[in-house]
């Protein structure tokens, strides 16, 4: 365990190079030190690299085909993967590849925007609850436990049939909801997580100090209590994000969460999962999973590199 | 037609509708007296739940409509491969004007409890699913009854009860021949009285028919030996007097919610019938492979049509622009890419499968032409906005077609069209009901008797049930009172013909195609045949 430790120290010493990017400095921090250990880690770089692909599908299909995804030529349905169709036609004639990259949008959106939610309510109530203590605390703690007793799909299937989307209900009203859904149930996982890292950091003499000087209670958290504290949370986050995109793809799947005519690797997996379409088609099924399986994995990869890196006891 | 009809509707897909038209009725507690279920030859059939309790005059839906059709005997019976009617329990059912006709009974036919049927027992099921209070889905089948309007409830709630319990025009001469007048004449009347609907009812029912609902009784080829919610048994009933008699001496229908599980079983020896394979298994034809000369394709009575939502300001007076969709449709490509060949495209609003069919009644509006329906489409002026085609989605198949209907119209005239789905068929009839969906809809059809009438009156008759295209033409109207009264089934059907002719004149409707039940069964049995309404002749099938 000190080995570690001391690796770095050198490292540090005799790497001062790296850090020269940085403002000449008194030292590195918790964060400086940990993007040093994240430039070594290989599954750091892959994941990156998956996720930057990734990305850039879901914020510019275009650059990746010219195909458009919502043109069905029914007399190829389910031909197999050819020059012309690189995956395949589905059961509509869509060309596989162009709704596979399509897909990746919806996806991305939920995860982000499930895992945004998540951090900033999460965050929001574990540091009043954490900081506060007494009776705001047992609220928010109990509030917590309310909605962490509720299954993440269960939930998301109860909240999306009480509020269905239907052919006039906008795209970003479709994703909202499913976001909505998954966030609202997600939260406590995070506040939870939050809370006991504020409880970790308050008694830290910095904090104390900061407090005899007559810091407000806002500038403790933002300047000392926050930065110490967020380390977990994003590790935790960046792995929920795969989980999210994984959980859209099961609701999408069965139906209640994206609805057509917008494009997911959950619905397109829905489509091509019958029994008899598997030995017919099979590569309808195959590269959407494939895609799902890449996004999931790449970034709970990532927040495994980032735990990794910033609490690098638990390696 | 309307209970059925959308119970077909949902079912139109997946075979499984094709007998909730065709239900029949008969209960049979079974009594102490049961004679059948010795050991013999047993078969194991795919079931589902019954929606209602096997009583005939309220099944609307092929579930309870297969095995109330196995209890119950009825004036007349459709052959399996033809669906001509033959009499059964009628001796004769004679008219001179079609408005007044004399049925004479065979004597020696029982019910399960013991009792004979007597012409009492058809006037009094009659009477008793026709009384508006009794809340029976099958009432409007004695529609043209006369007296069938007095027994109907003055008021929506039916807070005030009927003028009359029971109708005029039926009347118990004997106990073996009653009468039956009719308001107007009805040519075809005794072709309709092998529909479950029309079933008698034993003297116990009247007494209690609640106890009824536990034990149904019918006086059929096979009796309910027991009736739980995973299956229902049928046993032969020893005493059936009909030509009609069984080969097999117990029947078991499984109940299945899932076509999958029941498709699994099949192909592994556990069950010996489905007419319902998943439609992911049609694909490829991969079930011919699982089960090699065990399976069939029939085609039935049924008719898949589109349905031109007359709450749509730009369909509703637009006749060009509904013929212009209509032909945007591939629908040789459709039967092929999403069917596998088990739908025949339609050329017209009657199944070949009636008598009074005549092929291409549709003409050009029924025939694929991308450039002349995208030309036509222009002159009509076009559709604004995004044209959506609306189904309900529980049933198997629905989205795969109803998207292959809006991408072949996108394709072929340019306007964007997107299937949007209905959750399950309940909430389905309700918005058609309510008149608050737009563009195209998704409907089907399942004959309840076989004639080219059942196909034109319930659907565009004004005020039908069924009539979700509100399509009111005197001229129709008029064409369909001649065809009723016609004094021969050919005069009728002439009439008739020229009525259909007029549809492809207004487009109310797009014919789309003629489902067929593609059904297999187990390496067990032999004789299987599938009836033209879908069903499986249980009469004929055997064990080896």
């Amino acid at each position: 365990m000190t080995e570690p430790l001391t690796a770095q120290e050198v490292s540090g010493a005799a790497g001062a190079l790296v850090p020269a990017t940085r403002a000449a400095d008194e030292g590195r921090s918790l964060w400086s030190d940990a993007w040093a250990d994240l430039r070594r880690n290989p599954f750091f770089w892959v994941s990156a690299v998956l996720i930057a692909v990734f990305l850039v599908m879901a914020a510019f299909p275009q650059l990746f085909t010219s195909t458009d995804p919502y043109f069905a030529d029914l007399a190829h349905a389910r031909e197999k993967p050819s020059a012309e169709a690189w995956f395949g036609y589905d059961g509509q004639g869509h060309d596989v590849y162009a709704r596979t990259i399509y897909g990746a949008r919806s996806s991305i959106l939920v995860g982000v925007f499930a895992t945004l939610f998540t951090l900033v309510i999460g965050s929001l109530f574990g540091i009043l609850a954490g900081y506060s203590g007494g009776s705001l605390d047992a609220l928010l703690s109990r509030l917590g436990d309310i909605f962490f007793a509720i299954p993440l799909l269960l939930g998301g299937i109860l909240i999306l049939y009480t509020f269905p989307s239907d052919l006039e209900t906008p795209y970003l009203v479709v994703v909202g909801k499913v976001v909505l859904a998954l966030g609202l149930l997600g939260w406590p996982n995070i506040a939870r997580l939050m809370r006991s890292s504020v409880l970790q950091v308050k008694p830290n003499d910095y904090v104390q100090a900061a407090r005899a000087l007559g810091a407000s209670p806002g500038r403790i958290i933002l300047s000392h209590i926050l930065p110490n504290s967020l380390a977990a949370v994003i590790v935790v986050s960046t792995i929920n994000l795969g989980a999210y995109i994984a959980a859209e793809a099961t609701l999408s799947y069965l139906g209640i969460g994206l609805q057509p005519p917008a494009i997911s690797w959950g619905l397109a997996i829905s489509e091509a999962s019958g029994i008899g379409l598997i030995r017919a088609a099979p590569h309808m099924l195959l590269f959407p999973s494939i895609f799902l399986s890449l996004t999931v994995l790449a970034f709970i990869m990532l927040g495994d590199a980032v735990r990794d890196a910033l609490d690098p006891k638990l390696r | 037609m309307r209970g059925r009809t959308r119970a077909m509707a949902a079912a139109a897909f997946t075979s499984i509708a094709l007998v909730a038209t065709a239900c029949g009725g008969g209960g049979t507690p079974s009594t102490s007296n049961s004679t059948g279920g010795q050991a013999g030859a047993e078969i194991t059939i795919r079931g589902c739940t019954p929606t209602a309790p096997l009583i005939p005059g309220n099944t609307t839906e092929v579930c309870g409509g297969n095995v109330i059709d196995a209890m119950a005997a009825k004036l007349v019976h459709y052959d399996p491969k033809t669906a001509a009617p033959t009499n059964d329990i009628a001796e004769s059912i004679e008219s001179n004007d079609n408005q007044n006709f004399t049925v004479k009974l065979k004597p020696g036919y029982k019910f399960h409890d013991g009792t004979q049927v007597k012409a009492k027992n058809f006037v009094d099921a009659w009477n008793w699913v026709a009384y508006a209070p009794n809340g029976q889905a099958n009432s409007y089948f004695f529609a043209p009854i006369a007296g069938y309007g007095d027994v109907q409830c003055p008021d929506e709630e039916c807070k005030q009860k009927p003028k009359a319990e029971k109708m005029s025009g039926l009347k118990v001469v004997d106990d073996t021949t009653f009468t039956i007048k009719t308001t107007e004449p009805v040519s075809n009347l005794p072709l309709r009285l092998g529909y479950t609907a029309f079933a008698p009812l034993p003297d116990s029912f009247f007494a209690d028919p609640k106890a009824f609902e536990d034990k149904p009784i019918g006086a059929g080829p096979f009796q309910l030996q027991s009736k739980t919610t995973t299956e229902i048994v049928l046993t032969k009933f020893a005493d059936y007097a009909g030509e009609f008699k069984p080969n097999v001496d117990k029947v078991t229908f499984r109940i299945y919610t899932d076509d999958a599980a029941a498709y699994a079983d099949l192909v592994s020896g556990q069950l010996d019938f489905t007419d319902h394979i998943p439609t992911d298994q049609l694909v490829g034809e991969a079930y011919k492979n699982d089960l090699p000369d065990r399976n069939s394709i029939t085609e039935g009575g049924r008719f898949t049509y589109l349905t031109f939502s007359p709450n749509d300001p730009q369909l509703k007076n637009n006749v060009a622009l509904r013929k212009a969709l209509s032909r945007a449709i591939d629908r040789d490509l459709i039967a092929k890419q999403i069917f596998n060949g088990t739908v025949i495209p339609a050329t017209g609003w009657v199944s070949p499968s009636v008598d009074g069919y005549k092929p291409d009644t549709c003409g050009e509006s029924c025939k694929f032409d991308a450039a002349a329906a995208k030309q036509a489409f222009e002159a009509a002026g076009g559709y604004d906005g995004t044209l959506t085609m609306t189904y309900n989605a529980d049933t198997a198949g629905n989205k795969e077609y109803s998207e292959a209907v809006c991408n072949s119209i996108k394709n072929a005239v340019g306007v964007n069209c997107v299937a949007s789905p209905v959750v399950d068929f309940a909430t389905y009839n309700k918005k058609l009901d309510d008149n608050s969906l737009k563009g195209l809809l998704r409907t089907g059809w399942q004959m309840d008797y076989p004639s080219i009438e059942n196909f034109l009156t319930p659907i565009y008759a004004k005020g039908a049930d069924s009539n979700y295209s509100h399509y009111d033409n005197p001229e129709f109207t008029k064409l369909i009172n001649q065809a009723a009264a016609a004094k021969t089934t050919d005069a009728a059907n002439v009439l008739y013909q020229q009525a259909e002719a007029l549809l492809a004149r207004d487009m109310p409707t797009a014919p789309l195609w003629y489902p067929s039940t593609v059904s297999g069964w187990s390496e067990k049995v032999t004789d299987v045949t599938v009836t033209a309404f879908g069903t499986l002749d249980l009469i004929g099938i055997k064990t080896k």
